[in-house]
């Protein structure tokens, strides 16, 4: 299987920006996640891969051969749309047995070809059906057979899941991954949902703006976001604006006090501490021994079964949201709204992240 | 209930003219007296045994289908074009320019024909620029006529068209590219089986109005050039033979309804699998 290489690659829709100037290498067997929030470019960019739009600069290899200029016909890539556009006047066989009739293979190799793919998306009884005669799993699962059996070099999904309600998309998603896995497929899928990017991509690029914000393994993206616009995307409710003082051991709030830091990375200038609600204890009374504390007035409490989430409003202005354990597992006490609270955490604890 | 005036108005509006039309069909003709009420199939017979009725529906026929060849043939890319390469704005324009044959008179539009298609006419003169020579020909044929028909009908092919390729998703075809389609395959195997019941409705537009085509045949073919909707006006208002005249208008329908019926039927036959 071959690699694919994008060097900054453009586009332009008249003065709009879709995609601008990005370079990435997707390696041979890889699966690669573009994530990002609405409009970012995560579409187009992968409709550049598959040849449907045209870049408006910047170069496309495949496995070292350039397909900028070629249509898509010529790529030999799997392409698996959000709405899945099966043929809606063919059968399950012929929507998958498509691609091997453009290929000229012929009729008993095609069969057998067909027959297999199916089996391996678990829908041989279905061969006969027409495409609105399946569920939407099942239909997700005929695009999928439909890419593959063509034996792409790349595979790439857009927002392969979105149509499918939450269950299904759970066991879509391994299907698809457990699928990549065993072709050895490189594969470059699209999503705004930043649960379905980590648990299936071996690296994910995040996007924003038609740019690469940060790419990285999942671990490495979620654990050090480098940007504002990343820690917020990834779900991290709480971000400081502040600068570092020298020695990285300080870092003084906007709002006033200077908090206790430890290991972070050094970032010049206006910055923001990024800390996860859950490494923000919640105290009734001032803790003792807290490298770092701010006390505040309970807003909202939101219990979650197992865990409590508490949004505070902190006497230096800011607004915080810390979550704990539930009181019957170990937890303190809940906190009811209106009460006075305290905040702690670790200096270790937390990432600092640059403006943009 | 609220069905009931719509139904009064097609049954008067519709049905009386047509059991008219059909009651006067059976009366008998006497040159004296005109009409003369009776039960007869003697107007039928006439048609029947008359060579020179049954050329002129055969000259109605296929002219009526390859008009409609024509305009399909020549409808489909423009239509297609205008679905997926031109944006909204240019495409209103380009459909207004469409439609503006429309909006002039038949009989305007086809004078204009005429003075375009005679022998000391506009093209004559433009291809005597390259040096053709000699008549064209083309007044007072059926070549004349068929060019006069399809300007009348090819707006109403391309504007049902245009409309069946905009509903066929484009990511249909961009699915079948990826899997290795070219645009004349995709074109034959996705968006055309897709759009039949366009190409249907469309077809049958076009075929229905040339059968009852009056003012083309009438001013580019000339007097000698025998369709059925002029020969059905000339009966009733020249000879003023009704009941023959009312038999040939019943013949003219009877003839479109069977063959447009029968086309839809085999069209349909072959894409209901999956349409229904
Ligand atoms: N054909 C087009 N003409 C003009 N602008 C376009 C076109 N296609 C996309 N854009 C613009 O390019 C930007 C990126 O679009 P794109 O579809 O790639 O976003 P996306 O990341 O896939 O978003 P979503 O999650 O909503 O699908 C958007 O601002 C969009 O408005
Ligand atoms: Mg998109």
């Amino acid at each position: 299987m071959p690699d694919v290489v994008l060097q900054d690659v453009a586009k332009h829709y008249g003065p709009a920006v879709a995609v601008a100037n990005m370079s990435l290498r997707i390696g041979d067997g890889e699966l690669v996640a573009l994530l990002g929030p609405s409009g970012c470019g995560k579409t187009t960019t992968l409709r550049m891969i598959g040849g449907f739009v045209e870049t408006t600069s910047g170069c496309i290899t495949v496995g070292g051969r350039d397909v900028t200029a070629l249509p898509p016909n010529r790529r030999n890539m799997g392409f698996v749309f959000q709405n899945y556009a099966l043929f809606p006047h063919m059968t399950v066989a012929q929507n998958v047995a498509f691609g091997l009739e453009m290929r000229g293979v012929n009729r008993s190799d095609t069969d057998r070809k067909v027959r297999e793919a199916l089996v391996r998306v678990r829908l041989a009884q279905y061969a006969d059906r027409l495409p609105r005669q399946l569920s939407g799993g099942q239909q997700q699962r005929v695009a999928l057979a439909r890419a593959l059996v063509i034996e792409p070099d790349v595979l790439l999904l857009d927002e392969p899941l979105s149509n499918l309600d939450a269950s299904l998309r759970q066991e879509m998603k391994i299907e698809i991954r457990q699928l990549q896995q065993s072709l050895g497929l490189t594969t470059i899928f699209v999503t705004h949902d930043q649960d379905e990017a980590m648990s299936t991509a071996d690296r994910m690029v995040l996007m924003y703006n038609g740019k690469v914000e940060q790419v990285g393994p999942p671990d490495e993206v979620y654990g050090a976001p480098r940007s504002v616009f990343a820690a917020g995307f990834l779900g991290i409710p709480n971000l400081l604006p502040g600068q570092m003082l020298p020695g990285q051991q300080g870092f003084r709030l906007e709002a006033g006090p200077v908090l206790r830091l430890s290991g972070q990375a050094a970032v010049a200038g206006r910055c923001f501490l990024a800390l996860r609600p859950e490494v923000i204890s919640i105290h009734a009374a001032p803790p003792s021994d807290a490298e770092n504390c701010l006390a505040g007035r309970v807003e909202i409490m939101t219990y979650h079964g197992s865990a409590v989430e508490y949004q505070l409003r902190t006497d230096i202005g800011l607004t915080l949201t810390a979550r704990a354990v539930a009181p019957g597992l170990g937890g303190p006490a809940l906190l009811p709204e209106g009460s006075r609270a305290w905040l702690s955490w670790p200096a270790t604890a937390g990432v600092t992240v640059s403006e943009n | 209930m609220l069905a009931a005036p719509g139904l009064v108005f097609v049954t008067l509006g519709l049905l009386l003219p047509l059991a008219l039309m059909l009651r006067n069909s059976l009366n008998r003709y006497d040159p004296s007296e005109l009409m003369i009420s009776a039960v007869t199939a003697e107007n039928y017979l006439k048609f029947f045994g008359d060579a020179f009725y049954q050329e002129v529906l055969w000259r109605t026929v296929w002219i009526s289908g390859l008009s409609t060849a024509i305009c399909l043939v020549a409808g489909v890319p423009v239509a297609y074009f205008l679905a997926r390469h031109v944006s909204a704005l240019a495409k209103r324009m380009l459909l207004i320019v469409i439609l503006v044959p429309l909006l002039i008179g038949n009989a305007v539009r086809t004078s204009a024909w005429m003075l375009i298609l005679n022998d000391k006419g506009v093209l004559a003169a433009f291809l005597g620029l390259f040096g053709h020579e000699g008549p064209l020909g083309l007044m007072y044929s059926a070549q004349g006529v068929i060019i006069g028909l399809v300007s009348v009908l090819l707006p109403f092919m391309i504007i049902t068209l245009n409309s069946v390729f905009e509903s066929i998703d484009q990511n249909l075809e961009d699915a079948g590219q990826s899997l290795g389609a070219g645009h004349f395959t995709i074109m034959r195997r996705i968006v055309l089986p897709l759009a039949m019941p366009g190409v249907l409705a469309g077809s049958v537009l076009c075929f229905i109005l040339s059968m009852n085509a009056y003012a083309t045949p009438v001013l580019i073919g000339g007097p000698t050039f025998h369709m059925m909707a002029p020969t059905v006006y000339q009966q009733i208002a020249k000879v003023m033979n009704w009941p023959f005249g009312a038999a040939l208008a019943f013949i003219l329908m009877a003839v479109t309804l069977i063959l447009t019926v029968g086309v839809s039927v085999v069209v349909q036959r072959r894409y209901r699998k999956w349409s229904e």
